[in-house]
């Protein structure tokens, strides 16, 4: 037998509550790291240059209030501003949906939309394809890769928000933008189906370079300003930005969720493991008289609680991350989370907060330990 | 004259283990002080088998204690093979505790989770010893106590009496030249009380063991070299 065995052999002397304990951290901890990356995703929006060179011109009453279709040839005109096209968002249902339909559909001028969302990658005859025919439309890769489309299948949408549906069929795909979902179709379709209201749900520009960008969102304002149609322009960035600023409340939320957590689950290890100790009391007296040192009974608890509350972090926090990295997470959350992804700092952060529980537990009953005498242990009954 | 036993009178001049003077233990319970050893003065020479007698409450658990050096003198010195056990810090003690003391408890006090072989292997995790070395000592041991058969049991799948031959063994793993016994039969059965009594006489006849026993039961401090009786914290002739 080596120390470490006898270690081992403690800690499992009483398998249940061992087990539990480990369980406790280990259910705690993956629930931990599952709030911190719901926090993170909600939170931070992925960061790339489109988004801060992109201007969303919508109206000032609200997101859903139309603009005039005659406000293009002033944007265009703005300096500042490279390239203007209609977005108009669909939002119909696909197939066999209900309810809600996870990708969206936008209504864009099939030509100026190539110089606004410079991201996008297509193929050269699919693009030519797509603006040579009105009724053809532009599929994000990741939705078609999970409705299994290829070119010339058709796409047909009910209307929810406008009272017409959609009839089209697929010309290409598009990938390399932040979110590889969306479908895209031409303004002149929407503008035909509903007969001709001569307005657009919002414009989308792109400025010549994110320094431009604060100045001609405000040249927009002011160029309709006290018009029938007032507008607000702001960049992609700061548009996902004010979104996010309503999730504020829930990032308290989870921060104090976590907080409990983490609280409780020291509660219940320290109440743990000072039970497993003070069983023993007497036993760690006899270890006592056989020669072992204060700081040789220290180690004893310490690698036992230490050792308990890692296995619970592995097996929660690498569960968590095992779990997160083959979830199809897009499919689950119905697209609200593009990604789930447990960064190294979160994992830092569980096994922190394990080693952390393991030494505090340990604390209490090592500190009792010490203090008593051999001879007061021995003479605690068991 | 006869009542005398010449060979412990003379290893007592020759090879003395303990030395103990005007040893006191006190308590203070409030604002008095309970005395639980008053001014004890003892010699015990080397092979000695000393049987502690006395009634309950008499000091003899407080100075077997303070002989293993797991409790201190309040007054008085107590030297065990020229070491003054009072002087020792905690980690000093308990390393020599671990080289110099055997401890024999009543209730036997192994550790339920570990073999017979285990439970004698524990102390001798403290001494750097490889394990081949470690496993010819604690067969020896268990052999010595009638258990070599037994080593893979574990403590509830032994009698009481093998448990405290276990015990035993643990306490002579180390070859310390001082086995303490606190009324190691007080649990046991007649037969495995003989059993348990022999292997110390024993011990200190055949092995040069000093060993210091407290017991109730007549019959078992037969077994002793020399008897003390203590009341009220003195020894009494
Ligand atoms: N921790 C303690 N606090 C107060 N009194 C104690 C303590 N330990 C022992 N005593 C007292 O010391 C005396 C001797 O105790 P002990 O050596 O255990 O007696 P014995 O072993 O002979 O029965 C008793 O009167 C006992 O009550
Ligand atoms: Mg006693």
């Amino acid at each position: 037998m080596t120390l470490g065995g006898f270690i081992l052999k403690n800690a499992l002397r009483n398998k249940r509550r061992a087990l539990l304990s480990v369980l406790s951290v280990a259910v705690s901890l993956f629930l931990f790291i599952t709030l911190q990356v719901a926090l993170r995703e909600l939170t931070q929006p992925p960061e790339d240059l489109g988004s801060s060179l992109r201007i969303i011109v919508r109206n000032r009453v609200s997101l859903v209030s139309p603009l005039p279709a005659r406000q293009l040839q002033v944007i265009e005109k703005i300096p500042g501003i490279v390239a203007v096209t209609p977005f108009t968002f669909f939002g119909g249902l696909y197939k066999g949906d209900e309810r809600f339909t996870s990708f969206a559909q936008f209504a864009v001028d099939p030509v100026r939309v190539k110089d606004v969302i410079i991201d996008a990658k297509v193929d050269d005859t699919e693009y030519a394809s797509w603006v040579a025919d009105r009724t053809l439309c532009i599929v994000g890769l990741d939705t078609a890769r999970r409705y299994n489309l290829k070119r010339g299948d058709r796409m047909q949408f009910t209307g929810t928000f406008f009272p017409c549906d959609l009839d089209l069929r697929v010309a290409g795909f598009y990938h390399g933008t932040a979110d590889d979902r969306t479908v895209f179709f031409h303004q002149r379709y929407l503008d035909e189906a509903l007969g001709n209201p001569g307005t657009v749900g919002c414009w989308w520009a792109r400025a010549a370079s994110p320094e431009d960008a604060a100045l001609v969102t405000a040249r927009i304002d002011q160029a309709f300003a006290n018009s029938s149609a007032e507008v607000r322009a702001e960049t992609e960035r700061a548009f996902q930005l004010g979104f996010i600023s309503m999730w504020a409340n829930i990032k308290v939320l989870i921060g104090s969720i976590c907080t409990v957590v983490v609280f409780t689950l020291l509660l219940v290890t320290v109440s743990t493991m000072s039970m497993a100790i003070r069983e023993r009391f007497r036993e760690l007296a006899v270890l006592k008289a056989l020669g072992f040192r204060r700081r040789e009974l220290l180690g004893f608890i310490l690698a036992e609680s230490f050792g308990l509350s890692m296995l619970g972090a592995v097996l929660g926090a690498g569960g968590a991350w095992l779990l997160y990295r083959n979830l199809d997470i897009q499919k689950l959350a119905n697209g609200v989370f593009l990604a789930f992804e447990v960064t190294p700092r979160m994992m830092g952060m569980a096994f922190a907060i394990a080693a952390l529980l393991g030494i505090f537990s340990a604390i209490g009953p090592a500190f009792s330990v010490a203090r008593t005498s051999v001879v007061e242990g021995l003479r605690t009954l068991d | 004259m006869r009542r005398i036993s010449t060979a412990s009178l003379m290893s007592l001049h020759i090879v003395p283990i303990v030395f103990i003077r005007d040893l006191s233990k006190l308590y203070r319970q409030g604002d008095i002080n309970i005395a639980a050893l008053h001014d004890v003065s003892l010699d015990i020479a080397s092979g000695e088998f000393i049987v502690l007698m006395g009634p309950s409450g008499s000091g003899k658990s407080t100075l077997l204690h303070i002989i293993a050096g797991i409790d201190r003198p309040t007054h008085g010195s107590c030297r065990v093979q020229d070491t003054d056990v009072a002087r020792l810090n905690e980690s000093q003690l308990a390393d020599w505790r671990n080289r110099n003391v055997g401890f024999v408890f009543q209730s036997f006090n192994l550790i339920p989770v570990l073999t017979a072989f285990e439970n004698v292997e524990l102390p001798l995790l403290l001494t750097g010893l490889n394990a081949s070395r470690r496993r010819q000592q604690v067969t020896t041991a268990l052999n010595l106590v009638g258990l070599g058969d037994r080593q893979d049991h574990l403590p509830r799948q032994l009698s009481g009496g093998q448990e405290q031959r276990v015990a035993i063994a643990r306490a002579l793993v180390t070859d310390p030249p001082l086995i303490v016994a606190d009324e190691p039969t007080g649990n046991l059965d007649a037969k495995s009380a003989t059993d348990v009594l022999e292997i110390l006489r024993n011990l200190s006849q055949q092995a040069g063991k000093t060993v210091i026993m407290v017991t109730h039961d007549p019959k078992a401090a037969a077994y002793g070299t020399r008897q003390l009786h203590l009341e009220k914290g003195e020894i009494v002739v």
